[in-house]
């Protein structure tokens, strides 16, 4: 009796320490399930359908030796997302208007106007994918257009901020239909775990092709849009600084997230169409077909969900930042008649880039380009500012960044700064890399 | 008629009051920030001379 006395004791102080510790996970985990969704959205959103385009072209043009640079970019983007839920959390504002109050209203003007019109241009990207993929099934372009605007009304009309979220989380799930595609065409998991894990060039070496390819790569992990996007929705969403480390976990998984779609459709398209020449997606999706009937409609399928997704985020974007600069109601969480401007900005901006993709003739092919020039004159301003924002003592307090962090951060941004500027500047000037 | 010129009208006095609200920066001038400043400036000066550049040559 004088043994188990102890013995008893100590039994239950493990059992008493392990339920305690399932308790604290289990809060823990139900906070993060409420607070998760702004990472998750923008980064799976990060693939749109521009970037679907250009993974789809890396994949048939290189196989699978850039997956290795696919997941150097993984960290990249979670360094600079998760900057931007720092400083929504703390500030409690939007990207827009933390750059006007902090530099006055001459940069505020430059980047608000430089977003609205880069915005505007990415939306019609994401209209030329969506039509283009739901052409594969012979729907003409004036009903994707129409059921594109629909299904986006809808889903801000529900006036809440946690539907329209779940409801964008819905769309992030299918982006993942990628990786039952790589399953079913059989690649090669010995050479997948190769280029995946040993940085190398491919066959040909270092060549203009290649490096215009890995800025493409570059380009589309980090948009402009994305950092307006995610810090104004960390603020719609009413997220603390405590929040922040869910935050950072939540951006965390969404960079694991895009990372693996793009990998997944790498492969794909590097075992069905390797070294085949291939300009986007939608026709990637067409030369699969005869192969491979259901991974060539997953294809397309999955260019369609990207470019809902980008589409409803960057139109999103842009409505945040003009309703935070004019003062005007700009919550999810407001009716219409609330935030009449909010919606109604919204609603412009959708229909526009809509009927551009329905004008006969319209210059889509200029305006995709026309996007990557702009997005150069944004996204260095864009960086830079959050860099600075980032370092000021009196907007961040305790949550400035450390000296590791800037170490990180600031040479990302120089890295991003130099790439999208070379990027951009040789889609003025083709033939400056020859 | 009207409805523009009242949309007009409350677009420009909108303007004006935010450059008003957001005259002063209220980030820390050190000389960091400063240079970051202008180089920005020169960045975007810079870019778009070229995109003016090749917007006149196009047109030639």
């Amino acid at each position: 009796m004088t043994q188990t006395g102890p013995i008893s004791a100590g039994k239950l102080n493990i059992f008493a320490r392990l339920f305690y510790q399932f308790r604290r996970s289990a809060k823990a985990l139900r906070i993060f399930a409420v607070i998760a969704g702004p990472g998750i959205i923008v980064m799976v959103a990060d693939n749109d359908a521009g970037g679907i385009t250009t993974y789809t072209v890396t994949g048939a043009k290189y196989g699978n030796h850039l997956l290795w640079f696919l997941i150097l970019l993984g960290p990249v983007a979670y360094f600079v997302r998760e900057m931007t839920v720092r400083l929504g959390a703390v500030t409690k504002r939007g990207h827009a208007e933390a750059i006007f109050s902090a530099f006055g209203s001459f940069w505020g003007w430059f980047s608000l106007l430089d977003l609205v019109l880069t915005d505007w241009l990415t939306m019609i990207t994401e209209f030329i994918g969506m039509t283009a993929a739901m052409s594969i099934f012979g729907v003409p372009a004036w009903i994707t257009v129409i059921g594109c605007w629909l299904v986006m009304g809808a889903m801000i009309l529900t006036g809440r901020y946690w539907t329209w979220e779940k409801l964008a989380l819905v769309f992030c799930v299918g982006n993942l239909i990628y990786i039952p595609a790589a399953f079913m065409v059989q690649p090669s998991l010995p050479d997948i775990v190769r280029n995946s894990l040993v940085p190398h060039f491919p066959p040909g070496g270092f060549t203009n092709d290649l490096f215009f390819l890995l800025m493409a790569n570059i380009g589309t992990t980090i948009a402009p849009w994305m950092l307006f996007f995610q810090q104004s929705s960390v603020v719609d969403k009413g997220m603390q600084e405590k929040d922040i480390s869910f935050g950072q976990w939540d951006t965390a998984i969404g960079s694991f997230l895009t990372v693996i779609v793009a990998t997944f459709l790498i492969i794909v398209c590097a075992k069905l169409l390797p070294g085949k020449p291939v300009e986007s997606a939608a026709e990637a999706a067409i030369q699969i077909m005869p192969m491979n009937k259901y991974v060539g409609m997953i294809i397309a399928l999955g260019l369609f969900d990207a470019g809902l997704l980008g589409a409803i985020c960057i139109s999103l974007a842009s409505s945040w930042a003009f309703g935070e600069v004019f003062g005007w109601a700009h919550s999810l969480n407001q009716k219409i008649q609330e935030a009449p401007w909010f919606y109604a900005y919204y609603f412009f901006d959708l229909v526009l880039a809509g009927t551009v993709v329905l004008i006969p003739k319209a210059p889509l092919v200029l305006i995709t380009l026309f996007v990557q020039v702009i997005a150069t004159t944004l996204l260095p301003t864009a960086l830079v500012f959050l860099i600075l924002l980032l370092n000021d003592q009196q907007t961040m307090g305790k949550y400035v960044n450390t000296t590791w962090q800037n170490i990180a951060n600031i040479s990302i941004v120089i890295v991003i700064i130099v790439v999208s500027t070379i990027y951009g500047v040789s889609t003025l000037f083709p033939n400056l890399l020859q | 008629m009207n409805v523009l010129a009242f949309v007009f009208k409350s677009l420009v006095t909108g303007v004006r009051t935010i450059n008003r609200k957001y005259a002063t920066p209220q980030i820390e001038m050190t000389l960091f920030v400063k240079v970051c400043l202008l180089t920005l400036r020169l960045y975007l000066f810079l870019l778009v001379g070229l995109m003016a550049y090749k917007f006149t040559v196009s047109l030639k």
